[in-house]
């Protein structure tokens, strides 16, 4: 019996994960349980943790641009891939076609840049 | 190409994969898996020591020859350590991220080419585990993926450092990914192929670019040397990616106590240090196998023919993947960490633009050659000058603004904002330290050469 | 392996590829010319890029294409909707571009921060607005023309996202009352994100409807081209539950662009809050391109299922005629009113989409561009009755105006007649063509009920022109502004047209007549 060429990374996949669960699991077992009040609270500098909202509070708007700017170009990038691949049967007209592409995106990172979105402070 | 076509003919291709019997796969998996969990144990303690030689201190050397079962040893200690789970956590989500970042790190193993065609149990197989035609993207899939366990661990754990670096590390690593998933384009560009064994075999067929220049020397075929900015491009994203120094940002120390893994313990930390130890070799066979010409044994050794056939490979393989290790240790040991924004700049300023510019070159370069019409030629080449001619022109200028008067900044400040002390104000020197520098004074007199006295003098002098 | 390259008439798709030119300049100008002129380069570039996409589309009259592997269809209604989407555009740009009426222009150059806030204080004093309004404009009106030319239903979906989109934006801009700016802009969003879904899941059920009538050995794969889902429907297999299901989620996506009810709900909210200008731009383009683009979907590709969707799309026409015609009634806010004059409206479209013959084509296309300058030149009067808030638009605020300032409650008083459909306006001779075309194809219901409507509609308008003329001005009318050179030459060109469409139609008449044939 042969298998599909993606069934050994299922494989590896579950096995992996197999080993994790079975870690995090044991880890509870395995370790004492001393109960401390004060171990259970939020690890920081003062004497008091700073209180966190439910749902994980808001954090800086800069990281929500990052990840749009991030949107856009792993966009472009899985367009180049398979342009990328068959990049000699495409030829002149692959070429071409990619410029305008990637001069399209060009465009868009140039005013992002110009407007300082990829300033980080 | 020195090189027989018998010897090539071990060279496996998509076309020898899916034929394994299932428990060939099964023993190639649980290979795969092994040696994820040993680069781990000796990853860490290859680490320690390389970083401790250049230090010039011994390192772990105390259990196991070497000191080499110290990291099992921490291993076990860890397992029986209180598993620690905070009052503000997210119990589901602070339970499975660790092992998300595990298996993601993982499963990127399964389409790495170890070595060619071996024969296992009477079996022709390729050393690997699996290939197939977008393996590429299954690594890089991974690697994205692993993304959320760091994420995640931080948001859940519901602090404060872990969510300001699970956010940084998420910020970071998409970031550099940009960078990483641009440099391998020229790569697919050039191999015609995205599976992991194909690309090996295209860099051993483009050995042949030989005769340069008249002379009749050997330039091997790696992608390193014929697409040198993307390799540089890839090793550099791939330090970010997987947030080694000096691009360990997510759990800078002095920032942010341990960043995303600050509430995690026992064995729950082990994971997220197992999985970010297979990262590191995952990203070094990531760039053996794309840019170093993969298990094929490099140039004076691959004079001898029966160098890359059968278990050799992996000889090859492992001493290209540790050599990549020790830059990743080397680089922990000398450089300093930067600055967030820095590195932020560095990524999306300074490697994007120049991996576009330069997958654009290739591209342009590659037509140049093939295309025979002068027409289309001058076409590119002059293109090519009208937009370097434009980006010359449109160049931001560097010239820096002058400041900004003192007292104009303090004009424009928004009604209501805080007072403001005084522009003037000299705070008089207090007389404690005028007093601890008068205690101090006569010891230098007393205890130091006549020429030392004298630079305290002028120092204070100037102060 | 070898690839077949698509073969693209560029000369065919000149004026698309122009208006993206213009766009993509426009957003490099934003990025590297000095705020100071950047607004004058803007409004120079749209209108210049418009004016030559004009041109392009002149000469190109004649052409009758299927291009881009068959992605773009360059025929004749495609070239007319085009043009009068490029001729409406230009009257918008213009009315965007006023910057006389406001210290900095009616846009705000961050449109996302807190209302009330302290930088929102400080936004509002600022001088300069975002001019960012001229590439999102000529990016939408990029997406209007690709809409209308799209041969199948993947681009026309980008289409959609690309013309949709900036208008999400340019909703938020307003610089007053920027709280009913921006929950129009999100409500717009919402909404139409809802609506882009369904019209990609009433693809996909196309693509499945096709596939599966074409299964059979030796013959293509389904496909979503307006060629391939024709010849499927018209091939009638017992099944038709896919086709049915597709063609009602994207026309529900379509509708939702055109505000027919029940998918309206969005309009009266958002033409309030969104600039003036901008509500113009809308209620003119988007209208021309949701119903071009309506107008291909049936008769190019859904031709073969014309007796089963005319029934529920003509109760949807019904319904969105009375909604429109009878809550336009009960408005007590200009912008409020004419948007639901436009719901009406969009319903006498669709009596013209449902005509059936030729003749509904030419129609319909000619109430588009009728009805865009109309209604454009309805919103250039209400930028200008202001006072110190920015623009009066409460009914009761407009009592008396006639006494104040004849000219321009004259002006409005004209518009409004054609809205309603008085004789020797533009209005009459486009109702006429449509409600003619449906006898012709046999809708007298559709025609009855559009007749009935169009009398309760007349209400609504005709109590304005009563409270203009017939009250006396009070301490609280405000004055009408000096139009600036823009507005003016907006108004003067769409009330023009409005007076020359309805003495002299037939030019206009024959050109969208022989437009009005599609190639499939």
């Amino acid at each position: 019996m042969t298998l599909s060429p993606y069934a050994p990374i299922v494989g590896l996949f579950a096995l992996a994960a197999f080993f994790a669960l079975f870690s995090v699991a044991s880890a509870r077992i395995a370790g004492p349980r001393r109960y401390n009040r004060a171990k259970l609270d939020a690890y920081e500098c003062g004497i008091e943790p700073s209180p966190q909202p439910v749902g994980g509070g808001r954090f800086p708007i800069k990281f929500y641009l990052t990840a749009m700017l991030f949107i856009v170009f792993d966009i472009e990038i899985i367009f180049l891939y398979p342009w990328a691949v068959s990049f000699d049967q495409l030829g002149l007209f692959g070429f071409v076609e990619m410029v305008m592409f990637i001069g399209t995106v060009f465009i868009a990172y140039a005013y992002v840049w110009r407007r300082g979105g990829l300033d980080w402070d | 190409m020195t090189t027989p076509a018998v010897y090539l003919a071990q060279d496996p291709t998509l076309a020898d994969f899916g034929h394994d019997p299932w428990w060939i796969s099964l023993i190639k998996v649980v290979a795969a898996f092994v040696f994820a969990v040993l680069a781990t144990l000796l990853g860490v303690w290859f680490e320690r020591r390389v970083v401790g030689f250049m230090q010039v201190r011994p390192g772990p050397n105390q259990v196991g020859p070497f000191g080499l079962l110290q990291t099992l040893a921490d291993g076990l200690k860890m397992a029986f350590k209180e598993d620690i789970l905070p009052k503000g956590a997210d119990k589901v989500v602070y339970f499975f991220a660790p092992t998300i970042s595990v298996i993601c790190a993982v499963t990127a193993l399964a389409v790495i080419p170890f070595g060619p065609m071996v024969s296992m149990f009477g079996h022709q197989t390729p050393l690997q585990v699996t290939d197939v035609s977008v393996a590429v993207l299954v690594i890089l899939a991974a690697s994205s993926m692993g993304i959320y366990g760091i994420v995640l661990g931080g948001w859940a754990s519901g602090s404060t450092y872990p969510l300001l670096g699970g956010l940084r590390s998420s910020a970071q690593m998409i970031s550099y990914e940009v960078a990483m998933g641009l440099s391998i384009v020229a790569v697919f560009m050039t191999a015609g192929t995205m599976s992991t064994s194909g690309i090996v075999a295209a860099q051993a067929g483009s050995d042949r670019s030989a005769s340069l220049g008249g002379f009749e020397f050997f330039a091997p075929g790696w992608y390193a040397i014929l697409l040198l900015p993307s390799f540089i491009i890839y090793f550099i994203s791939a330090v970010g990616e997987t947030n080694r120094a000096p691009f360990d940002l997510p759990e800078a120390e002095s920032e942010l106590v341990a960043g995303f893994m600050t509430e995690y313990s026992s064995l729950k930390f082990a994971l997220f240090m197992l999985a970010e130890y297979v990262n590191m070799v995952t990203v070094s066979a990531v760039a053996t196998t794309l840019f170093l010409g993969g298990w094929r044994a490099p140039w004076p050794i691959s004079i001898w023919d029966g160098a890359n056939s059968g278990w050799f490979g992996l000889i090859w393989f492992f001493a290209k993947v540790i050599l990549l290790v020790f830059v990743f240790v080397w680089l922990r040991g000398t450089l300093p960490r930067l600055r967030y924004d820095q590195f932020m700049r560095l990524g999306w300023r300074v490697l994007l633009p120049i991996n576009l510019v330069w997958i654009l070159a290739l591209a342009g370069i590659r037509v140049l050659q093939k295309e025979n019409s002068d027409a289309v030629r001058w076409g590119i080449i002059g293109g090519a000058l009208l937009v370097i001619l434009l980006i010359t022109l449109a160049w931001p200028d560097r010239r820096k603004q002058p400041p900004r008067p003192l007292q104009e900044q303090v004009n424009a400040r928004p009604q209501g904002s805080f007072p403001l002390p005084p522009m003037d104000l000299v705070v008089p020197p207090s007389p404690r330290a005028r007093r601890g520098v008068a205690q101090r004074q006569p010891a230098n007199v007393g205890g130091g050469a006549p020429d030392v006295v004298d630079t305290t003098s002028t120092e204070e002098k100037e102060d | 392996m070898t690839i077949k390259f698509p073969d693209i008439d560029y000369a065919a798709i000149a004026p698309l590829l122009i208006m993206f030119g213009v766009a993509a300049l426009g957003v490099l100008v934003e990025a590297f010319v000095p705020k100071r002129a950047r607004h004058l380069t803007q409004l120079v570039l749209a209108l210049a890029g418009l004016v030559a996409a004009l041109v392009v589309l002149v000469t190109q009259a004649e052409t009758r294409v299927v291009t881009a592997g068959g992605a773009i269809a360059v025929d004749g209604p495609a070239l007319f909707l085009q043009g009068s989407i490029i001729v409406l555009a230009i009257m918008a740009v213009l009315l965007i571009g006023e910057r006389s009426l406001e210290k900095g222009g009616p846009f705000v150059a961050q449109a996302a921060i807190t209302v009330g806030s302290e930088d929102d204080r400080r936004q509002a004093a600022r001088a300069d607005g975002a001019t960012e309004v001229y590439p999102l404009a000529t990016f939408a009106i990029f997406g209007m023309m690709l809409f209308v030319s799209a041969n199948d239903l993947l681009t026309m979906f980008i289409a959609l996202e690309v013309l949709s989109l900036p208008l999400y934006l340019m909703c938020a801009l307003a610089r007053r009352r920027r709280l009913v700016s921006q929950e129009a802009a999100l409500k717009y969003f919402m909404l139409g994100a809802y609506a882009s879904a369904f019209f990609l899941f009433g693809v996909a059920l196309v693509y499945g409807f096709t596939a599966s009538v074409q299964a059979a050995p030796g013959r293509m794969a389904g496909g979503v081209d307006f060629a391939t889902i024709h010849a499927a429907a018209t091939q009638s297999p017992a099944n038709r539950a896919l086709l049915f299901g597709g063609l009602a989620m994207i026309a529900i996506g379509l509708l939702f662009k055109a505000a027919a009810a029940p998918f309206h709900v969005w309009t009266p909210d958002v033409y309030q809050g969104a600039p003036t200008a901008v509500t113009g731009f809308m209620a003119a383009c988007t209208k021309v391109a949701a119903f071009g683009a309506l107008l291909r979907v049936l008769y190019v590709a859904f031709d073969g299922a014309r007796w089963d969707f005319t029934p529920v799309l003509g109760a949807i026409a019904i319904l969105t005629m009375l909604v429109g015609a009878v809550l336009s009634v009960t408005q007590t806010d200009l912008k409020r009113l004419l948007a639901y004059s436009s719901i009406a409206n969009a319903g006498y479209l669709l009596v013209g989409v449902l005509a059936g013959v030729r003749e509904g084509i030419s129609s319909t296309m000619f109430y588009l561009v009728a009805y865009g300058f109309t209604v454009i030149a309805a919103f250039a009067v209400v930028t200008l009755v202001r006072d110190a808030d920015g623009e009066a638009t409460h009914l009761s605020r407009w009592a008396g105006l006639g006494r104040r300032s004849p000219v321009f409650a004259g002006v409005f008083t004209f518009i409004l007649l054609a809205f309603a459909g008085i004789p020797l306006t533009s209005g009459f001779i486009s109702k006429f063509a449509v409600f003619g075309a449906a006898l012709d194809g046999g809708q007298t219901w559709l025609v009855i009920a559009g007749v009935i409507t169009s009398m309760v509609l007349a209400f609504p308008y005709l109590r304005v022109v009563v409270m203009m003329w017939l009250s006396e001005p009070g301490e609280s009318t405000p004055t009408i502004a000096v139009p600036g050179a823009l507005t003016a030459a907006a108004l003067v060109i769409g009330v023009a047209a409005t007076l020359v469409l309805g003495v002299a139609p037939a030019p206009l008449l024959n050109l969208s007549d022989t437009a009005g044939q599609f190639i499939r």
